[in-house]
C-alpha cells in the first residue's frame, strides 16, 4: 500500500470520469469521421452526394468567417428558447390541472391526444399564414411540438408522489402552495425534467420545420438554401450545426437536472 | 408548376439517408426490363398536374413504349432529381432552367436536352388596387414569395432588374407555397407565383387582379428536360430517343388541347372531380408558354441571361461553361 499516495476525494473522481468521458466522445467522432472517409472512397461518390470530412471543414470555415453561420444559429436559438420557454409554460399549468381534476382530465384529454396525432408538418403552413413569416410562427410551432411530453410527464410525476406523503402533508396542516412547492414539486421533478429533455431536442426540430416552410434566415432556411445551390457541404453544415446545438441543449437540461437533484443522490463518503 | 417544393422536412434526413446508403451494396435504380424496354425513373419536381400533360400523353399514346422506354413518373422534389441524374443513379428528369447551371457550378454533369417552356412561368401577382402595372412599380411593395431559392426566386430578381431594382428596393417575404392565401388575407402586397396556376385560381375566385409575367420582360431558359454527361456519352441513342417521345407528346398537347386533357384525368388524381374550367385554364395557359416554332429548341441567348441574372444574384461565383449546360443535338429526330 502506498502511504504517500493522496486519498481519491471526490473532486478527483468527478475529473477522472469528465476526462474519461471527453475521451470516449473524442474517440467516437474520430470513429465516425473515418467510417465517413472510408464510405467516401469505398463508394466513390460525388462531393454533391456525399462531401468529405475536409470538404464540410472548409465549408464550415467559410461560413464561420463570414459571419452567416453565427447568425443563423442565433436566429433559430432565439425561436427554440422562446419555443420551449412558452411551450414548458403552458404544459406546466395544464399538466397541474389535468393531474388535480380528473373531471378538466376528462374533458381536456381527447383533444390533447388527437392534437398530437396531426403531423407538425401539416398544421406549420396554416400557422405561417395565421401568425405571418416572421419569428412568432416558428416559435409558436416549436411550443406545441414541446408541449405534449412536458405535460404528459408533468402530470406522470405530480400522480407518482406517494398518498403517504400527501397524508402526512395534511396531517402537518400544510396549506395546498406547502404542499405543491415541499412536495409535489420536489418529487416530480425528476420525472418532469425527463419530458424537458425530450422537449428539448423536439423544440429544434419544431423551429426548423417552421423555417423550412417559410423563413430567410436559420439554420432551417440555410438547409433549403444549400440544397436549392447543390451545396451539399453546406448542408452537412447546417445539420450537423444542429444536432450540436440540440446536444447542447439536451446537455443543459441534464446538467440543470444533476444540480436539481442533487438531494436524490446519496451522500458520498470522502474516505472510503 | 415544376419548383423546388423544398419546404419539407427531408432534407434533414437525406445526408444521413445518404450516408447510411454509402455503406450499403450499391443498387441500380435504372434496369432493364425484358425483353427490350428500358426502365426511365422520371423526376418531374412537383405533384401530378395537368401541367404535365405532354408527358402524360407520351405516355397513353404509346410514344414511349415506341421508344423502347418503360417510362415511371417520380413526383419527388426538383433537387434531388437532379442530384440523382448527375450521380447517373437516373438517366433523366424535368427541371427548371436555373436548376442547370446551379448544378454545373458545383460539379454536377447535368446537361439540358430538351426546351420544354419556351417562357419561363414566373409571375409577379397583385390586386388591381396595388396599381402593379410594370416591374417599376414593384418598388417598396411587400412581396410574398415561396423562399429565396429557386425559380422564384431567379425569376422576381430577373423583373426587378427589368424594371431597374434591386432586391433591396422591395420588401421580401419568404412565406412558404402560401402565396394565394397570404395575398387574400391581406399579408402580402403582392406575390410570386406561376403565371399558369395561381392567377387562374385567383382569377376563378372572383378577385380582380394584375399579372407581371417574366417572360414578358426577359428571356430564360426555363423548364425543359436533363440528362447527364455519361449518358450522352455511353447511350445517345437513349437521350434521343427520350428527347423524340417527349417532343411527341408536346407537340400532340398543342395539337390537340381537348384529348391531352382527357389523358391527364387518368394520371392526375382527383383530376375529373377538380374544378374543370380553372384546371382547363390551366392547361391552355401552360399551352402559351410552350408554343414555339421550333420544338424543343434551347436558345442560347436565354440561357446567357439566365447565367446573368445569376451572377448578378450572387448565386454563381463565376460563369459557367454554357455551351456544356445545355445542347440542341437531340431534338432534331436522326
Amino acid at each position: 500500500m502506498d502511504l504517500t499516495s493522496t486519498p481519491k476525494t471526490p473532486t478527483t473522481k468527478r475529473w477522472r470520469v469528465i476526462n474519461r468521458t471527453v475521451w470516449l466522445i473524442s474517440l467516437s467522432v474520430v470513429f465516425v469521421i473515418f467510417i465517413w472517409e472510408v464510405a467516401i472512397r469505398l463508394g466513390n461518390f460525388p462531393s454533391f452526394i456525399l462531401p468529405s470530412p475536409q470538404q464540410v471543414w472548409s465549408r464550415l470555415l467559410q461560413v464561420l468567417a463570414d459571419g452567416s453561420l453565427l447568425r443563423h444559429i442565433t436566429y433559430t436559438l432565439g425561436e427554440v428558447v422562446a419555443g420551449l420557454a412558452i411551450g414548458i409554460i403552458t404544459a406546466t399549468v395544464l399538466g397541474y390541472l389535468l393531474a388535480k381534476s380528473p373531471a378538466v382530465e376528462r374533458l381536456l384529454s381527447p383533444y390533447i391526444v388527437a392534437s398530437q396525432s396531426v403531423p407538425i408538418v401539416a398544421i406549420a403552413p396554416l400557422l405561417v399564414i395565421w401568425f405571418g413569416s416572421g419569428l412568432l410562427s416558428k416559435v409558436l410551432i416549436s411550443a406545441l411540438i414541446v408541449f405534449f411530453p412536458v405535460l404528459v410527464n408533468t402530470m406522470v410525476g405530480l400522480r407518482s408522489v406517494p398518498e403517504d406523503l400527501h397524508d402526512l402533508m395534511r396531517s402537518l396542516l400544510a396549506t395546498r402552495w406547502q404542499t405543491l412547492t415541499m412536495l409535489e414539486m420536489p418529487s416530480a421533478l425528476p420525472v418532469f425534467l425527463g419530458g424537458l429533455r425530450i422537449g428539448a431536442t423536439l423544440a429544434v426540430i419544431g423551429a426548423v420545420v417552421g423555417e423550412f416552410v417559410g423563413a430567410d434566415r436559420g439554420l432551417g432556411f440555410l438547409i433549403n438554401r444549400a440544397r436549392g445551390q447543390y451545396d451539399t457541404a453546406l448542408v452537412f453544415v447546417a445539420v450537423i450545426t444542429l444536432v450540436l446545438l440540440a446536444l447542447s441543449l439536451y446537455g443543459s437540461v441534464l446538467m440543470l437536472e444533476k444540480r436539481l437533484l442533487a438531494w436524490q443522490r446519496p451522500i458520498e463518503s470522502s474516505h472510503r | 408548376m415544376p419548383n423546388t417544393r423544398s419546404m419539407k422536412l427531408f432534407a434533414l434526413i437525406i445526408p444521413f439517408f445518404i450516408t447510411s446508403c454509402a455503406l450499403a451494396p450499391s443498387t441500380r435504380t435504372v434496369t432493364t426490363s425484358p425483353p427490350e424496354l428500358t426502365n426511365i425513373r422520371l423526376p418531374m419536381g412537383y405533384i401530378p398536374s395537368v401541367q404535365y400533360a405532354p408527358f402524360y400523353v407520351a405516355m397513353e399514346k404509346g410514344y414511349f413504349k415506341e421508344a423502347g422506354l418503360d417510362v415511371e413518373f417520380d413526383y419527388s422534389f426538383e433537387t434531388d432529381g437532379v442530384s440523382l441524374v448527375a450521380a447517373n443513379e437516373l438517366q433523366f428528369a424535368v427541371v427548371s432552367g436555373e436548376q442547370v447551371p446551379l448544378a454545373r457550378a458545383q460539379g454536377l454533369p447535368v446537361v439540358y436536352v430538351l426546351s420544354w417552356w419556351k417562357d419561363y412561368p414566373v409571375a409577379v401577382t397583385a390586386f388591381e388596387n396595388e396599381n402593379i402595372r410594370q416591374p417599376a412599380d414593384l418598388a417598396g411593395k411587400k412581396i410574398g414569395i415561396p423562399g429565396l431559392f429557386g425559380a422564384s426566386y431567379v425569376g422576381l430578381i430577373a423583373l426587378l432588374n427589368a424594371g431597374g431594382l434591386q432586391e433591396k428596393d422591395i420588401i421580401l417575404d419568404s412565406i412558404g407555397f402560401n402565396q394565394v392565401e397570404a395575398l387574400v388575407a391581406g399579408q402580402e402586397q403582392a406575390i410570386v407565383v406561376y403565371a399558369n396556376n395561381e392567377p387562374i385560381q385567383l382569377e376563378a375566385k372572383g378577385y380582380a387582379i394584375d399579372t407581371l409575367r417574366v417572360a414578358d420582360y426577359v428571356q430564360l431558359a426555363s423548364n425543359g428536360l436533363i440528362t447527364n454527361e455519361a449518358t450522352i456519352a455511353n447511350n445517345p441513342d437513349l437521350v434521343r430517343r427520350m428527347v423524340q417521345a417527349t417532343l411527341k407528346g408536346i407537340s400532340d398537347t398543342l395539337n390537340n388541347p381537348d384529348e391531352a386533357f382527357e389523358i391527364c384525368k387518368k394520371y392526375v388524381e382527383g383530376l375529373s372531380s377538380a374544378d374543370q374550367v380553372v384546371q382547363r385554364q390551366i392547361l391552355d395557359t401552360s399551352i402559351e408558354f410552350w408554343k414555339t416554332d421550333q420544338l424543343g429548341y434551347s436558345d442560347p441567348a436565354a440561357w446567357e441571361n439566365m447565367q446573368q441574372v445569376l451572377l448578378d444574384m450572387g448565386l454563381l461565383a463565376q460563369p459557367i461553361e454554357l455551351n456544356k449546360a445545355f445542347t440542341n443535338d437531340f431534338v432534331t429526330p436522326k
